[in-house]
């Protein structure tokens, strides 16, 4: 068990490494920073002095450390629009988007689920092919067509709700669903595939030859193995809450970090959007943590074995 | 790309194939409206009515036919007096070029990395793996918006950053397909013949793995569509004067209450052609690939 | 006259590891084989699976590079997997499998294949390629219209005919045949087998014969070596080596044929099977072996003549140098 979590957690951390990496490749590559930073107009001196100040007359590799080094204390530059920290301007608007993306999580688990597990029981009947159709919908219609078809129905011609803004708990209530439905056809979708394979094993049909009753079966076998697939997928939605909400927040006009992010990249605002990059893909490497240490749980399987056994001749 | 193996054979019985298919209502329609779109993809120039820069100053914001308009615009017209018709034949064309440009882009890209890492194993395979840990664990939209962020946008840029989405699925599996039919089986006794890994891997290999490929991109195709439409309804993608079905979506938005024809023209066409796909991918898969998931 | 396949002190190492952060054991799965393989000549090589006859195969054909040790075909020292020469020289070498099915395109009509060899060392012009190909079909018994079938039209027999004739299409002069007929009908082996000796004679093939199947072995080969935890224990003459077996492992194979004439029991060997990932110090075989004594522990013996006839045998005990013990020798303290 040690050395699993230990491999998962080597993984982890290269994972970080290449995002970070990735981070300063692209940085460099787009343009020297200095002009990027100081702007095109500003003074050759100026920009030699800033050059100084960061380092960027050393060689890449020293740049590199050094870069690093400042990512691990956490210092993530400044916003180029209002000189704040990048990382304190990102934090402020962490819980407007947590308020949408963790209602619309226990959406999308509390109708996803469900809706997979009952179309997979009664597989090829009238249900099933209801739930099939709806998630395909639901997984094609993009969240900006939906949210303003929610618009259009419900502000526009009806007037029950507001159609932006972030004054009230009732101008959360559609994004919110624009964020569960298309998040619960996507789960209902995996959650029935995962649920028909399992149904398909050997010892699911061993087990209900044998005379155990059909609702012990699938609470006590078919749940628990469908569970492990699905977990994944929940694990990638659990590590979206972050910036799960780019599009959403955007048609919403809700002051989250999506909408900070599609207007820092709008301005260039490189410090923003490399603080959002970097704490997206630690919020997605921490929960694919958990998922791997769920799997662990979930499968003793896993738990013990290498993942990979290394093959002979 | 399928017909390869097909060149010079005298073919006496087709391969194994599941025997006389039926193809279901809905996947009929899909093909219906999938051939539609293309068509009107090639075919804009001929079909549109109007260039789809053409200003009509006196019929602004005119409804469509079915809402009271005239048949001067069917479905209308915007802000600018341009006719929707016009600029919704000629989003379909980019959307598509940019969905199927995007597609082969992400299938190329991620079959010779995969093939790559079957053939030479050791660093290269772990160098291949390592990135598709790191592309599988970031969500597509953040690392495609900081991209764009740091290069600025082009259409060509646009294109092949869309094209590393879903890259790390093709990798996948060209790479464990590959190397299952390298250690023991017909790419080995090939390689044994004196054949070069050309020869192997685009005579044998590819044929072989082609079908299970297609599949994937079926998958991969409405995705994109749904990427580019996002990024494109953000203003981060297509950019004007050029116009597609998410940037049109985008720029109706503002005449959401006054003008919602703008808007929901394309926004249908996008849903359709997402949801065609979608159920021909799926139809695809459990016809020829019952083992992809 | 140099032979045509001289292979000396063959080694390959595989690292296996347990586990992501394992540590890694090597595996020796062949450990110093030497072998010679002469023009029209067949050499048998026998054990059970997991001895490394088939990495010994590969290793003889180049298609995997020696850890040490050398292969020379020809006189000529085996050029490095995948290099220009040594693709070249894959006209000259070919290989025959256990499973043709596996080893054949399953998306190509066996014609396009046959013809392939033509057309990856550029043999002929491309207009009489189907013809050339035809005419290999036709020398291992196939019809010219089975040209357009795919494998599996094909019945198991057909196939392997068809994989020897794209083997044989460039009329190579070694012939590598790994287990090629222990996934056939009894009743087709030995019409494969002939096909085989009938294009020996017509080619003047050299092969490596490899089979578990000692009765097989016996039908084709000229030489016979037997083969342990990737080590020849013995060889020689097929009808000496597998009448009167001199190495106490080859004497248990023997036994093991079912044969309704012979008197006395079979050997039934101690222990566990052999695990090339821990390979018993000294004699490989003397945690089995029922004559084991305290020098097979301690000491390897070599593949030497025997004073008596002259036949190679790696054993202290048939070499004399040791009086047969009661096996069962633990590692001597």
């Amino acid at each position: 068990m040690i050395r699993f979590l230990g491999s998962r957690l080597l993984r982890a951390a290269i994972t970080i490494v290449m995002v970070v990496t990735f981070a300063f490749v692209v940085l460099r590559l787009s343009g020297d920073p200095a002009q990027i930073i100081m702007g095109a107009d500003a003074p050759p001196e100026a920009v030699e002095a800033f050059r100084a100040a960061w380092g960027l007359d050393q060689p890449v590799w020293v740049q590199y450390f050094n870069y690093f080094g400042a990512i691990l204390q956490g210092d993530l530059g400044r916003s180029m629009r209002d000189g704040r920290d990048a990382i304190v301007l990102v934090a402020e608007r962490i819980p407007a988007t947590l308020a949408l993306t963790l209602p619309a999580l226990a959406i999308k688990i509390g109708l996803g689920i469900p809706a997979g597990i009952t179309a997979a029981l009664h597989r090829n009947s009238f249900i099933d092919r209801a739930v099939m159709m709806l998630a395909v919908a639901g997984f094609t219609i993009p969240s900006f067509v939906l949210g303003l078809l929610l618009v259009l129905v419900f502000a526009v011609q009806l007037g029950w709700l507001p159609s932006g803004g972030q004054d009230s708990w009732r101008h959360a209530i559609l994004p919110i669903i624009t964020l569960g439905v298309g998040g619960a056809a996507v789960l209902a979708r995996f959650t029935r595939s995962a649920m028909l394979e399992v149904l398909g094993q050997p010892y699911i049909r061993t087990a209900s030859a044998k005379g155990v009753p059909w609702r012990s079966v699938v609470w006590g076998h078919a749940l628990p193995n469908a569970a492990i697939p699905t977990v994944t997928i929940v694990g990638f939605m659990v590590g979206s809450l972050i910036a799960g909400a780019v599009v959403v927040e955007s048609v919403f006009s809700w002051p989250g970090v999506g909408r900070l992010l599609v207007v820092a990249v709008g301005n260039r605002d490189l410090a923003v959007v490399q603080c959002i990059l970097l704490l997206v893909a630690m919020t997605m490497v921490t929960s694919n943590l958990i998922v791997d240490l769920l799997y662990g749980v979930l499968d003793p399987r896993l738990r013990n074995q290498p993942r990979r056994a290394a093959g002979t001749a | 790309m399928s017909d390869i193996p097909m060149q010079d054979v005298t073919v006496v019985q087709a391969p194994p194939r599941a025997p006389r298919l039926r193809v279901p209502p809905m996947v009929l329609f899909g093909l219906g409206w999938l051939a539609l779109m293309l068509l009107t993809a090639v075919l804009a120039d001929v079909v549109s009515p109007y260039a789809y820069t053409a200003l009509d100053l006196r019929n602004r914001l005119s409804p469509p036919v079915f809402m009271g308009g005239t048949w001067l615009h069917p479905l209308g017209t915007d802000e600018l007096g341009r006719d929707v018709l016009a600029r919704l034949i000629y989003s379909i064309r980019m959307s598509l070029l940019i969905a199927f440009g995007a597609t082969i882009i992400g299938a190329l890209i991620g079959t010779t990395l995969g093939f790559l890492a079957a053939h030479f194993r050791g660093f290269v395979e772990q160098v291949v793996l390592a990135l598709v840990d790191f592309s599988a664990s970031l969500p597509f939209l953040i690392l495609a918006l900081a991209v764009l962020a740091f290069f600025g946008n082009s259409l060509t840029l646009f294109i092949c950053l869309l094209g590393l989405h879903a890259w790390e699925r093709y990798a996948r599996i060209a790479r464990g397909l590959a190397v299952s039919a390298g250690s023991q089986g017909y790419a080995s006794a090939v390689r044994q013949l004196g054949a070069t890994p050309w020869r192997i891997y685009g005579r044998h290999v590819l044929p072989n793995i082609a079908s299970t490929l297609i599949v994937s991109m079926t998958l991969a195709f409405p995705e994109i569509i749904l990427l580019e439409s996002g990024l494109s309804f953000l203003g981060l993608g297509v950019q004007p004067p050029a116009t597609s079905l998410g940037s049109m979506v985008g720029y109706g938005r503002e005449y959401l209450t006054r003008a919602p024809w703008i808007l929901l023209a394309p926004a249908l066409t996008i849903v359709l052609t997402t949801f065609s796909v979608s159920l021909i991918g799926d139809w695809l898969r459990d016809q020829l690939d019952p083992t992809l998931r | 006259m140099t032979a045509l396949l001289k292979a000396e002190g063959l080694v390959r190492r595989y690292a296996m590891r347990r586990g992501l952060l394992g540590r890694s054991v090597e595996v020796r799965a062949v450990a110093g084989v030497s072998l010679t393989v002469e023009r029209g000549r067949t050499l048998g090589l026998v054990g059970e699976s997991g001895c490394g006859k088939s990495t010994t195969g590969r290793l003889v054909l180049g298609l995997e590079a020696p850890d040490a040790g050398t292969v020379a075909f020809q006189g000529q020292p085996m050029s490095a997997p995948g290099t220009v020469a040594w693709r070249s020289l894959r006209a000259r070498m070919q290989m025959v499998f256990q499973d043709p099915l596996g080893a054949l395109d399953r998306r190509l009509p066996i014609g396009v294949q046959v013809r392939e060899p033509f057309d990856i060392h550029g043999i002929g012009t491309a207009a009489d390629r189907p013809a050339r190909a035809i005419e290999a079909l036709r020398a291992v018994g196939l019809r010219p219209d089975q040209a357009a079938r795919y494998p599996h039209e094909l019945s198991g027999g057909q196939r392997q005919r068809a994989v020897l004739a794209r083997a044989l299409a460039t009329e190579p002069e070694l012939l590598v045949c790994d287990e090629p007929i222990s996934a056939l009908d009894v009743s087709i082996q030995a019409q494969v087998m002939n096909l085989l000796v009938d294009q020996q004679e017509r080619l003047g093939l050299g092969i490596l014969f490899i089979s578990h199947d000692l009765r097989a072995v016996r039908q084709v080969s000229h030489r016979v070596a037997v083969m342990y935890l990737g080590t020849i224990v013995e060889e020689g003459e097929p009808d000496a080596v597998l009448h009167e077996p001199a190495h106490p492992y080859a004497q248990a194979l023997v036994s093991a044929i079912p044969h309704p004439g012979r008197r006395g029991g079979r050997i039934v060997l101690q222990g566990d099977p052999p695990n090339p990932a821990d390979r018993p110090g000294g004699c490989a075989f003397h945690p089995r072996c029922p004559i084991a004594t305290a020098l097979c522990a301690q000491e390897a013996p070599l593949l030497k003549p025997r004073a008596v006839d002259g036949r190679l045998v790696a054993c202290h005990v048939a070499h004399g140098d040791a009086l047969p013990g009661a096996g069962e020798v633990r590692r001597a303290a």
